[in-house]
């Protein structure tokens, strides 16, 4: 049934033998302006004037790991602080804010993740002017009036009720919990049900005290915007800021907790959601490259094995990935995929069973080659754009990385032996202290996981 | 109806440059340089969606997306992404109702690679019965986890079979399970003859690229393979929605959903791009009239929105809505037809018009910043609208739209007695 072949072309060309590549051109991670303001703000400006679009991003290094450090019940806070800045300032009413920030075609974002809380702004450079006085206004002059807090609140305990309808949500919640125990990072950024109700203005404003401050502030430009251009505006707006700052005491690191086995239960479930794994390495830890190595064979791209085995092999599922989620102060490292009800306990071997393999032999040396060609031939995407290079030099700083970090990265990856992907899982993959969480049809797969530990059930009301 | 001149409105988004190109087998060729990074994005659409199906066969066009990298002649299943991640590449397809794209990205020294393992899927067949195996498996999970298991994950199969009734939109794209079980390798090689051809496709290279050289390996691995047969295509022609369709639908969700559904012109038509600054005016910012009076003014809903979906020969006009607990979705209803009506009735400001133009220019100049973003929308320039120079003028068609344009378009398609509404409920 092939195509006839009309053309000479076709019979010289033979197609059984693949092209030869060239020699890929060197890429280095592009240099970026830095600088420390009198107040303390940790300045970066990545320049590019190949767009007429400017971005401001303002990180401050207290996220969702703090929340509880203002009372146990207070998870959501850090996030619930960032949403509520553009609903009010001492200048302007939410609706002016949004009103001002839509006119321009602008956006002004606020949020936060474990390990910061942040506000961005965006715009066409003829607008940024304007949007970035909005942004220093939310920054500088929030009121956090109760009215909205209560809109605010209402509209989170909703969202909170949608998500509970996702099974990937309840696995991965049902796992932190078990996985981090009584560690801060074992909370949902987003808070929960009963903590969100407990949040009270006298709440935000602690929050907002302790980290909205130019010595915990990164502010990075990006885009239509020279160094001196973004110093000058900053300085402007900023400059005459001084807000006290002390700074929060940091979380221990988590403990590897014992194996467990958690059921959560999702009614009407046709397929179970599993995350699998345990603690693992924070951000900075000096052996980051190799574990981050070690896990893109295992899940973190399409020719993996876990994908390998249990989508192309198996048919099992149609998505399959582990990922090494790596914060400040803790973090983890899980096997995540969604799969029919009937063969939950199959995937489980079959993970385990990569899991093991991995920490008894060495990859081969095509795997290994293979999956150095990945990381490197795919490092250029990943600076792209303006934004993505920002991202990565905000992650320097917060995470306390060399300039240099990126171009190592690279060369670190490169050098890596199959003895050290080997050793690495071994040290760092543990089987028998993996928390096994699945959310789905509980009461069909009660019995079967038994093979993994005893099943704890997680009701959902 | 008076349209507004375009020299009033400038805009400052820089042009893309781009070259086109067609072998004698017809595939067409589009490029574009941006050297930005050392990496390259290579896209081919074919022109066949789940509306070229055959009734009784559905799911084969996206059954074919994940085929595609399941073995051809010289590529043996499972080396496709095995090559391609080890060239250090990545890939990824989607289907439509009338298009499939796949598409490439890998550096710039090994785009020969990308060219290679991509031709041998159109110059040969090689798809094993264990492949087709293996990923109808992988289908039915793909359907499980993105309709069935996901919350309101059914409103596109449960919009279409009404909206498109009797028609080939009718279908959902992902076909129906027990049809898709059905298929055979004959199926596939037959669908392959008559769709997975040059004639019919459209390949977009974009990136760290230089012309010559591109389209000399262009001609050296696609140039010899032919042109396949050509043939009619038949029409969709989906029939207007006699009178309003409202359809209550039980599902594993704790807040109700309501989803409301118009059947408008196709893509690119004056009413497409009138509807989408309708989209804007409706629901794009805190400061947008369902936003704020929904979500803000009378909290109401937890989230609402509105689309415009184009397809090749209609379009779908969508407001969807989370209605918040204890609220009443048929207050929702109420909002939403009467800011609807309002916009009928003419009330439309300048700086609401203003507001959105000043959003859509943004939004295109961020949107030239990614070489798999570019590559996709030449090849669906090309492939539908044999237009590549819409990449630099399609801005002018949102921007220049008027207050008047918009009126008429609502009062065409946004009637009541020609939608379809799916109300979400939670099951007891």
């Amino acid at each position: 049934m092939n195509k006839t072949v009309i053309k000479n072309i076709e019979e010289q060309l033979n197609r059984s033998i693949p092209p030869v590549p060239g020699k890929p051109k060197d890429i280095n991670f592009p240099k970026f302006f830095e600088t420390v303001t009198p107040s303390g703000i940790t300045v970066l400006v990545i320049e590019d004037r190949k767009l007429p679009l400017v971005t401001a991003r303002f990180v401050f290094r207290q996220g969702a790991y703090s929340d509880t450090s203002f009372g146990k019940q207070k998870a959501g806070l850090g996030s619930i602080t960032a949403e509520m800045l553009t609903k009010g300032t001492s200048q302007r009413s939410a609706a002016t804010i949004a009103e001002q920030t839509d006119f321009l075609g602008a956006t002004l974002s606020t949020g936060a993740d474990y390990d910061a809380s942040y506000v961005s702004c965006y715009s066409l450079t003829k607008h940024f002017d304007e949007i970035f006085g909005i942004a220093s206004d939310v920054l500088r002059n929030p009121v956090f009036s109760d009215e909205e807090l209560q809109r605010v609140k209402e509209q989170r305990l909703n969202s909170l009720l949608s998500m509970i309808d996702d099974g990937d949500y309840l696995a991965s919640r049902s796992y932190r919990q078990a996985v981090y125990g009584n560690n801060p990072y074992s909370f949902s950024v987003d808070g929960n049900s009963s903590s969100v109700a407990s949040i009270e203005v006298g709440d935000l404003k602690k929050f907002y005290e302790k980290t909205y401050s130019p010595e915990n502030l990164i502010v990075a430009f990006v885009g239509d915007v020279s160094p001196e251009e973004a110093v000058m505006r900053l300085e402007s707006e900023f400059g005459n800021w001084h807000a006290s700052f002390e700074e929060l005491k940091a979380p221990e690191k988590p403990d590897m907790n014992s194996s467990a086995v958690v059921l959560t239960r999702k009614s009407g479930a046709v397929q179970s959601s599993l995350r699998i794994g345990h603690v693992c390495i924070n951000r900075n830890d000096p052996d980051f490259i190799k574990v981050s190595l070690m896990n893109t064979i295992l899940g973190g791209y399409f020719t993996s094995r876990i994908n390998k085995n249990l989508r192309e092999v198996n048919g099992f599922t149609y998505s399959a990935r582990s990922a090494l989620s790596s914060h400040r102060f803790g973090g983890d490292i899980s096997v995540l995929t969604e799969v029919k009800t009937d063969i939950t306990t199959a995937t489980i071997r079959e993970i385990m069973k990569e899991i093991n393999i991995l920490r008894e032999s060495e990859p081969g040396d095509e795997e290994l080659q293979n999956v150095k060609n990945f990381v490197s031939g795919n490092f250029p995407l990943q600076l792209e754009t303006p934004n993505s290079i920002a991202s990565k030099a905000i992650n320097l700083k917060l995470f306390g990385l060399n300039n240099d970090y990126y171009n190592t990265y690279i060369r670190t990856v490169n050098e890596l032996t199959k003895e050290d992907i080997r050793l690495t899982a071994e040290k760092f993959l543990h089987p028998d202290k993996l928390v096994f969480s699945i959310a789905g049809d509980v009461d069909n797969i009660l019995d079967e996981v038994t093979e993994f530990g005893i099943p704890e059930i997680v009701e959902i009301n | 109806m008076k349209q507004r001149p375009a020299e009033n409105i400038r805009t400052a988004i820089p042009s893309i440059e781009y070259l086109e190109h067609q072998l004698d087998n017809g595939l067409s060729v589009v490029m574009s340089r941006s050297k930005r990074i050392p990496s390259v994005a290579v896209n081919t659409t074919y022109h066949v969606g789940s509306k070229d199906e055959e009734p009784g066969k559905t799911g084969l066009a996206h059954l074919f997306e994940h085929l595609m990298f399941e073995g051809s002649p010289n590529v043996p299943k499972g080396k496709f992404d095995e090559i391609l991640n080890n060239n250090g590449g990545d890939s990824n397809a989607y289907t439509t109702w009338d298009s499939t794209s796949y598409f490439i990205c890998l550096p710039s020294s090994h785009l020969e690679i990308a060219f290679w393992l991509d031709s041998d899927r159109i110059a040969g067949f090689g798809i094993t019965e264990e492949a087709l195996r293996v990923q109808k498996d992988v289908v039915k999970e793909e359907k499980l986890m993105y309709v069935d298991n996901s919350p309101y994950g059914t409103v596109e199969d449960e919009g279409s079979k009404r909206l498109f009734a009797n028609s080939a939109y009718g279908w959902p794209i992902i076909g129906n399970m027990d049809e898709l079980e059905k298929t055979t390798i004959d199926d596939l090689k037959n669908f392959h003859n008559k769709y997975y051809t040059p004639s019919n496709a459209v390949i977009s290279v974009v990136g760290d690229i230089d012309y010559d050289e591109t389209i000399r390996m262009i001609e050296k691995y696609y140039g010899g393979i032919s042109r396949g047969v050509d043939f009619k295509r038949n029409k969709v022609m989906p029939a207007d929605v006699v009178s309003e369709q409202i359809a209550d639908i039980s599902d594993n969700v704790h807040l109700e959903g309501k989803f409301i559904l118009y059947k408008i012109p196709e893509s690119g038509s004056k009413e497409y791009y009138a509807l989408n600054i309708l989209s804007g005016i409706l629901t794009e910012g805190d400061s947008s009239r369902l936003v704020k009076e929904l979500e803000y003014d009378l909290e109401l809903v937890n989230e609402i929105d509105t689309a415009v979906y184009g397809l090749e020969e209609a379009g779908v006009f969508a407001v969807s809505a989370i209605v918040l607990k204890g609220k009443s979705s048929d207050q929702v209803q109420k909002r939403i037809d009467s800011a609807i009506e309002d916009v009928k009735s003419g009330n439309i400001s300048e700086t609401e018009l203003e507001k959105v133009r000043n959003r859509v220019e943004t939004y295109f100049s961020s949107g030239r910043q990614s070489i798999v973003g570019l590559a996709d929308k030449f090849s669906f320039l090309k492939t539908f609208h044999n237009d590549c120079g819409r990449i630099n003028a399609e801005v002018m068609n949102y921007l220049n739209v008027t207050k008047e344009d918009i009126v008429m378009a609502a009062n065409n398609f946004l009637n009541k007695d020609k939608r379809i509404v799916l109300n979400y409920m939670p099951k007891k």
